[in-house]
């Protein structure tokens, strides 16, 4: 056995167990946000740690709270909670859409407060007919 | 004149500039805009999946030919150089993927960038490969280096279905892809969709004639080389003539 080949096998053996790896090792890992309903679960050991949150922004909730403090409830999984944002939410904000904000709970209480909003958009893209007449808005 | 080949690496080139000229025509002045998608930001749409999914393409083919390469029978060593070419495409189209991704991402998520499964693993695809084209250039005798590169490529691929399949594995921000290839989906319709489609044509095209005029530059390198040597060689023999 040639020791290129002997390479090739051990290359073999690295791609398979890496791949294992990041699939096994990952997939409970990572975890890049949690949801409304989760975060109310886990109130008791989150204290006031930062994390990322996800919800539908719920419709008629959104008003400004401040001069520089918008607040608006996120919904998911049958939990609400309501979120302070410092600055103004990102131009594809808006009522129905899924969003992530970035920040904690306040005290022990279970509003939250955030200084990022990321809106999540689907990767559906409807083409949008501006002389079309709309039967509802 | 010039050969068969030659000829048709030039074909394949204009197609891809007139293709991608047309794409970014259609794209910017005859597609619709999409609803909520405010200022006609939707058209990146057009050129980033293009992008990445030419990154993939790359990325097959370096492995292929590595494979081919470490496999006894199929040994040459025109398929390393074809794997290093392809490669070193496939990160100027991850390059591009990740700045479109993020020219995208400020005015629609608000974030230039975030550590999503999705984005992390896309940076690690570069980096993978540019570790790759590193090790690549690390001197030494060239079956030697050809046979590592080669290993190297197949674990980096590890990363590729990751990146693919990061978006129904784990919570993201980004969305899942457009064109669906498990579920065999197309989540757009229309005009929209055929410019999508000739996106992916025009750069697959300009990935398949940036990686055969690479290819044919690696081959020039090597030829010259050898050239080189055996003039070396000649030009001592005629010297070692001279003082006998």
């Amino acid at each position: 056995m040639t020791t290129s080949r002997r390479l090739a096998i051990v290359g073999f053996v690295i791609v398979a167990a890496l791949g294992f790896l990041v699939y096994k090792g990952l997939t409970s890992a990572i975890v890049f946000f949690r949801t409304t309903n989760e975060a109310l679960a886990q109130r008791a050991q989150l204290g006031d740690s930062v994390f990322q949150l996800e919800g539908t922004v719920v419709k008629g909730s959104v008003h400004r709270a401040g001069p520089n403090e918008v607040r608006f409830a996120i919904r998911q999984g049958g939990a609400t909670i309501w979120v302070d944002n410092a600055g103004d939410p990102p131009q594809m904000f808006r009522p129905g859409l899924p969003v992530v904000v970035v920040g904690h709970f306040v005290g022990t209480t279970d509003r939250f407060s955030s200084d990022e909003v990321m809106v999540k958009h689907s990767q559906q893209y409807i083409a949008a007919h501006p002389n079309r007449v709309r039967a509802s808005s | 004149m010039p050969s068969l080949r030659s000829r048709l690496v030039t074909l394949v080139g204009w197609l891809a500039l007139v293709g991608v000229i047309a794409t970014v025509w259609l794209g910017l002045f005859v597609t619709p805009d999409a609803v909520g998608f405010p200022d006609g930001l939707v058209r990146l749409l057009y050129v980033h999946p293009p992008m990445a999914w030419v990154a993939f393409v790359a990325y097959g083919m370096a492995f292929l030919s590595s494979l081919l390469y470490l496999w006894p029978r199929t040994r040459d060593m025109r398929f390393d150089r074809l794997a290093g070419a392809s490669a070193e495409v496939g990160v100027v189209f991850t390059g591009l993927t990740l700045v479109t991704g993020s020219l995208w991402g400020r005015p629609t998520w608000g974030v230039w960038w975030t550590w999503d499964p999705l984005l992390t693993t896309t940076a690690l695809l570069f980096v993978l490969y540019l570790g790759y084209l590193a090790l690549r250039r690390v001197p030494g005798d060239p079956e030697a280096v050809a046979g590592r590169s080669a290993i190297a490529a197949l674990i980096a691929f590890v990363d590729v279905p990751v990146v693919y399949f990061s978006v129904s594995w784990w919570r993201s921000l980004h969305q899942a892809p457009t064109v669906d290839f498990t579920g065999r989906h197309l989540y757009v319709h229309g005009s929209m969709a055929w410019t999508m489609l000739l996106g992916f044509v025009s750069f697959t095209l300009a990935y398949a004639w940036m990686t055969a005029r690479r290819y044919r530059l690696a081959s020039l390198a090597v030829q010259q080389e050898d050239e080189g040597l055996a003039h070396a060689i000649a030009e001592r023999r005629a010297e070692g003539r001279v003082l006998v």
